[in-house]
C-alpha cells in the first residue's frame, strides 16, 4: 500500500508479493551415458524418469505430473516441468536413478527455475570474451 | 515431555475366508504392511515408515491389530493400508483386507477405543442374530463377563472368571 499521510489522498500504487504462486518448475536435465551404447528415444527417456520416481517414491510419485517438454537425442538433454509440490520428489528420484536397461547412467540437473523463460539463458556457460 | 512422538494405528483385518485367522501373526503381517507401503510410497516411504515401525498387538479372534511408526511417518503408513491385499503364510494366500479404527497416540488411547468400539460390535452382532440359539448363546456370554476382584483376606467363594 502506499503512504497516506496524514489527511492525504493514498497514493495510487498496489505492491502484492506472491511468494511460492507459481504452478510449475521447470528443470533441464541430462542424461549421462558413459558406456556409449544406443541412446534412448523421447518416450523411453520419459519411461526412465517415471520408473527413476517409482523406485524411490512408489506408485504415488509414478503419478506425478511430469512432463518432458523438449528432448534432444543427441546430446540427451531435455527439458522438463513437474508441479510445483512434486519438485524434491523429481529431483531426488533423478540424482538417485543410477541405471537404465542395465547400463550405467546419471542425471546432471544444469539449471531449474519456476520460470521458463529462465531456462533460456544459462549464465555458467557464458563466455566473456 | 518426549521428542521421540508415536503413532499408533488400530485396525481389523477383515476377509471372507476364515482361514486367513490363521495369518493373522507377527511376521505375515510385517511383510503385508511393508510391501504395501514400498508399493505405494516406494524406497523411500519405506525407509520412513520402518524407523520404529513394529506390530505391538494382535488378536486372531477379533483380527485387531495394533501398529506403532514414528508420527512423521504415519500418513505414509495410514495412505499405505488400503493397498493390503492378501496375508500370507506357509506359501497359502488368502484375500482380506485392512480398515483402519482409530490412529492414536498411545497404546491407552487405542485401548479405551477398542473397548468402547467391541462394545458397540457386540450389541451389533446380537442384533443381528438370525435365530433364536446364537441369541441365547451371545447373551449367556455377555452376562458372564465380569472383572474378577483380588480377594486378599480369607477365600470366599470364586466369582465366574471372565475378563472384560
Amino acid at each position: 500500500r502506499g503512504p497516506a499521510g496524514r489527511g492525504m489522498a493514498a497514493a495510487a500504487f498496489e505492491r502484492r508479493v506472491l511468494r511460492r504462486a507459481a504452478e510449475h518448475h521447470y528443470l533441464r536435465v541430462r542424461l549421462e551415458l558413459p558406456d556409449g551404447g544406443a541412446r534412448p528415444n523421447a518416450a523411453q527417456f520419459k519411461q526412465l524418469v517415471v520408473t527413476a520416481l517409482r523406485e524411490l517414491h512408489g506408485e504415488v510419485g509414478a503419478a506425478l505430473p511430469v512432463d518432458v517438454l523438449t528432448y534432444e537425442e543427441k546430446t540427451l538433454s531435455a527439458i522438463l516441468r513437474v508441479i510445483s509440490s512434486g519438485l524434491v520428489k523429481l529431483w531426488s528420484a533423478l540424482t538417485l536413478l543410477g541405471f537404465y536397461q542395465n547400463r550405467r547412467c546419471a542425471f546432471r540437473v544444469l539449471q531449474t527455475s519456476p520460470f521458463l523463460l529462465a531456462l533460456s539463458g544459462n549464465s555458467r556457460e557464458l563466455v566473456l570474451d | 515431555h518426549s521428542a521421540l512422538s508415536r503413532r499408533y494405528v488400530l485396525c481389523e483385518v477383515v476377509s471372507e475366508d476364515p482361514r486367513c485367522r490363521q495369518c493373522i501373526e507377527d511376521r505375515a503381517l510385517q511383510l503385508a504392511v511393508r510391501d504395501a507401503i514400498t508399493r505405494v510410497h516406494g524406497d523411500y516411504g519405506l525407509a520412513c515408515c520402518s524407523i520404529s515401525f513394529t506390530v505391538k498387538y494382535l488378536n486372531a479372534y477379533t483380527g485387531t491389530v495394533l501398529l506403532r511408526c514414528r508420527k512423521d511417518s504415519y500418513r505414509l503408513l495410514c495412505s499405505a493400508l488400503p493397498f493390503v491385499r492378501y496375508l500370507e503364510s506357509r506359501a497359502q494366500r488368502y484375500p482380506c483386507f485392512l480398515n483402519t479404527l482409530h490412529v492414536g497416540g498411545t497404546i491407552r488411547t487405542c485401548q479405551k477405543f477398542l473397548i468402547r468400539y467391541n462394545r458397540t460390535q457386540l450389541l451389533r452382532l446380537l442384533q443381528n442374530c438370525t435365530n433364536e440359539e446364537e441369541r441365547q448363546c451371545i447373551q449367556k456370554s455377555l452376562l458372564s463377563c465380569s472383572l474378577t476382584e483380588e480377594q486378599s483376606h480369607s477365600a470366599d467363594e470364586e466369582e465366574d472368571d471372565g475378563t472384560e
